[in-house]
């Protein structure tokens, strides 16, 4: 077997080496028709030369591969030499996959999932392990979305998809940056500004299930870049569900979910830039209905809202061609987990938060292979409990507030060989004290082959609740090594395969526990041990006339690290609470006519662990989920009228019973996902007219 | 099935690799696109101004070391023409045969000699193009530059273009990127 399987590996590579040499040496002779050709290509006008690339007109994918992130180093570098692994979606990808929210379009990148936290709200897992509150940065347009009482972000019916430009992904740390939200990555949502917009853009989607509907969401958008002022508004309403299933919470009690789950979305942003000077005003309103509260389900159903506002106002100063600096302040208001009626299982809870940043950050490149990112930041958090018989255990008090400074730098040099990337970030709270993080990376691309070889610190900062419920242990912020190799290949002009492996160490991760000393204030936070992962993330892509193949595979464990019990699986070393060991993601879309595309997308979970049931004596008892496929189909169709197209789909076509799993063990059961939707997406762009001069 | 199941999980990822590598070879990745850099060339032929006494006859591109630039070059000399005068692309294999070339195209594997072409090219009506990043300033007059976004650019030094006694075009600087 083993020779057979030599034989034909080897047979491959000859394939491979066959096609390679056979391109370098075959003789090119100089026909008709190729003298044709170079006639007409020696003709371009000298104006013409400013689209030429080194490697010949670039194919779809390597316009993808080549695009300019910035994402992971500030400065903008290509996907495969930015220093981090990184993934990028493209609107493109978004609007043909039919998604219906951030939870469809995230799931399918290698490394990302999602798991219940409580009180209805699905949180982000990242390479296996639970990144909820405070280790995944979500940016919209620049903003730090988490909210910063518990540092979560909220999924399910929420962002506005249709208006995405394109998501930038850190699947690793991104902390000697963006500080300690970024402990285990960053997702960067870019949404279409005014150049992109050029006019009036509307789009719908509805959502139904055997049972309800699950969604129906209007979004609308308008802007136009006239000269050096660029203008966007855009917005997006709707009202949606959890899901239609029937929930059974921890101890038995059920209820459907349909009428009891409502993810309602109201959102607006407004940006405007002139010269180097540019706005940004968000305001985002997510109203939902609950009824499983943090274990026991409650009788009823009652509201909870999370509201926020993001303010920035930024000036891009071009000192000269080598110097820039970026002076920017931030302001942010929310309000998240507000439930102003609580009732005897879930009480109530009304506080906000207001966060107030000011940022210098300049960059200097002396020559084409030197950059250098440096600055400093200096934030403020107020918080307030709204209700009267509420107060914060830190002072007793209804109002507490915290200071932050920090410094950071980065260096990147350029080589023929090696790209060589040095940075760090150093934080200073007032109340926990400091963090100091650096990282370094060297990346290069040779030609078809690039790799990454990373290593990085990164931390998670504490947030207002954590202080506020550590005052009997204290509390500093958690800490990340990790180390990343990705090894890249593009295997034709048209696609592309990479790897990466990585080990995560978490060293003392922050923990919920609850205190039962504390009657007045039991919510409590305290550093653990150790934890983290480690894994192997593969993906190959194609893309061509006939459209795109995305295939990746994730393998996580927890094997080889120090586990926190509340987060571990007890008899399987290797198992991640809530989390597969395995997953295998496909997105592919084929253009079945010029106007028509099918586009079929699916997410394979190995077997998962989690928490359903309690025993006899009150105890929760560990059950193992049965491996699953979610497949899902969208037919896209350009119609005859200009901007107009219509979709038509079906999510979770096989109509398995998948559910969220709480990836703790905090006696909350699984929360399931709409069961078969059928959805149907309607939108239509009306651009203005380029201004015509006689 | 018991034979595939034998395989290790890393063995059936490289064979995939293999497999789908080699079903694909009739499209092979983009390698350097030889031809953008020979449109260059040419537009550097037509941009720059010799003096009087190196605008008649023959234009005569030299290339120092191997380069696959070497073939497209030549074939552009077949099918055009710089002005009505013919254009000659031949290999020299030693600095002192630069005399007679008007351009001096220097390929990667010899950009090592960039200083030593500098002090021999002192003075002449030769326009020195740096294949290899960089050689704008170390000696070259124009030399390519691959953008992080593979957009293909080149350097300019301007003065070691006046030293040559070359004059080049401003829309040829507009595209270029100036060196000190």
């Amino acid at each position: 077997m083993r020779k057979s399987y030599y034989c034909l590996l080897f047979v491959f590579f000859l394939l491979n080496v066959g096609s390679y040499a056979q391109e370098q040496t075959t003789p090119v002779a100089i026909t008709d028709s190729t003298k044709k050709d170079t006639l007409n290509f020696y003709d371009m006008t000298i104006e013409q030369l400013l689209s030429l690339k080194a490697h010949g007109v670039p194919s779809e994918m390597e316009k993808l591969i080549n695009s300019l992130i910035s994402v992971a180093s500030k400065k903008p570098l290509n996907v495969r030499e930015s220093p981090s692994i990184v993934s990028l979606v493209t609107a493109e990808e978004i609007k043909n996959s039919g998604a219906r929210d951030l939870i469809d379009v995230l799931r399918l990148v290698p490394g990302v999932d999602f798991g219940m936290d409580v009180e209805g709200v699905v949180g982000i897992g990242m390479r296996g392990n639970w990144a909820h509150e405070g280790k995944v940065l979500v940016l919209l347009d620049g903003q730090e979305i988490n909210e910063i009482l518990f540092a979560s972000t909220q999924f399910g019916n929420h962002f506005a998809i249709d208006q995405i430009k394109k998501i930038e992904i850190i699947r690793g740390p991104g902390s000697a940056i963006y500080g300690g939200y970024a402990e285990y990555g960053v997702i960067n949502i870019i949404t279409k500004q005014g150049g992109d917009i050029n006019g009036v853009a509307v789009s719908g989607i509805y959502g139904q299930t055997a049972k309800d509907f699950m969604r129906r969401n209007i979004n609308l958008s308008a802007g136009k870049k006239i000269g050096d002022f660029e203008w966007s508004v855009s917005g997006m309403v709707g009202q949606g569900q959890r899901s239609d299933r029937d929930y059974t919470d921890i101890y038995g009690n059920t209820y459907n979910l349909a009428g009891n789950s409502n993810l309602n979305p109201a959102y607006a942003n407004v940006g405007m830039s002139y010269k180097g000077l540019s706005f940004r005003g968000i305001g985002d309103f997510y109203q939902t209905t609950i009824r499983d509260g943090n274990d026991l389900a409650s009788p009823k159903p009652f509201n909870q809202n999370f509201n926020s506002a993001y303010f920035e106002l930024k000036y891009l100063w071009k000192v000269n061609n080598k110097l820039t600096i970026t002076p920017k302040l931030n302001y942010k208001n929310q309000s998240p987990w507000n439930t102003p009626v609580g009732d005897s299982t879930n009480g109530r809870y009304s506080r906000t938060a207001t966060r107030s940043t000011a940022n210098i950050t300049a960059s200097y490149s002396p020559t084409r292979k030197i950059n250098i990112v440096f600055g400093t930041e200096y934030y403020q958090d107020v918080a307030k409990d709204k209700l009267d018989s509420s107060t914060f255990a830190y002072n007793g008090t209804q109002k507490i507030s915290f200071y932050n400074y920090a410094f950071f730098a980065q260096g990147l040099l350029k080589t023929r060989f090696v790209n060589i990337i040095l940075g760090a970030r150093y934080d200073r709270q007032n109340v926990y004290g400091d963090a100091f993080v650096p990282r370094v990376g060297l990346t290069k691309k040779y030609n078809r082959f690039h790799f990454k070889a990373l290593y990085s610190n990164s931390f998670r900062a504490p947030s207002i609740q954590n202080i506020d419920g550590s005052l009997t242990t204290g509390i500093t912020p958690e800490k990340t090594q990790v180390v990343e190799l990705e090894l890249g290949y593009q295997i034709t002009h048209n696609s592309i395969f990479t790897i990466n492996f990585f080990d995560i160490t978490t060293l003392h991760p922050i923990v919920y526990y609850l205190d039962t000393t504390n009657a007045k204030y039991p919510d409590a936070y305290k550093n653990s041990n150790q934890s983290g992962t480690r894994g192997i993330e593969a993906e190959y892509k194609i893309k061509d006339k006939w459209g795109y193949i995305n295939v990746n595979y994730s393998f996580y464990t927890a094997a080889g690290k120090q586990r926190i019990d509340d987060y571990s699986v007890s008899n399987n070393n290797a198992a991640l609470l809530g989390f597969a060991n395995h997953r295998v993601n496909l997105n592919a879309s084929l253009n079945i006519t010029k106007n028509l595309s099918i586009n079929p997308s699916a997410s394979f979970y190995s077997a998962r662990w989690g928490y359903a049931t309690v025993d006899s004596t009150g105890t929760s008892v560990l059950q193992k989920f049965k491996p699953m496929t979610l497949v899902n189909i969208f037919l896209q169709y350009k119609t005859p009228v200009k901007g107009l197209s219509v979709g038509l789909g079906v999510y979770n076509l096989f109509d398995q019973n998948f559910s969220f799993i709480q990836p703790y063990n905090g006696y909350h059961a699984p929360m399931p996902s709409p069961s078969r939707e059928f959805i149907f997406r309607l939108s239509y762009n009306f651009n203005f007219k380029a201004k015509t001069t006689n | 099935m018991k034979n595939v199941k034998n395989i290790s999980f890393g063995g059936k990822l490289l064979l995939l690799v293999f497999f789908i590598s080699g079903i694909s070879n009739k499209c092979v990745a983009q390698d350097v696109d030889y031809k953008a850099y020979t449109l260059f060339v040419y537009n550097f032929m037509k941009y720059v101004e010799w003096p009087e006494a190196q605008s008649k006859g023959d234009f005569v591109v030299c290339i120092f070391g191997e380069s696959p630039v070497h073939k497209e070059l030549a074939g552009l000399a077949s099918t055009k023409k710089l002005k009505g005068r013919n254009i000659v692309v031949k290999t020299i294999t030693k600095p002192e045969e630069a005399a007679g070339c008007q351009l001096l195209y220097v390929s990667s594997s010899k950009s090592g000699n960039i200083k030593v072409l500098k002090e021999q090219m002192m003075g002449k009506p030769i326009l020195i193009v740096g294949e290899r990043e960089g050689l704008a300033k170390k000696g070259a007059e124009l030399s390519f530059v691959t953008l992080d976004d593979d957009a293909l650019k080149f350097d300019i030094n301007k003065k070691e273009i006046e030293q040559h006694q070359l004059k080049i075009s401003s829309q040829l600087i507009s595209l270029g990127i100036l060196v000190d």
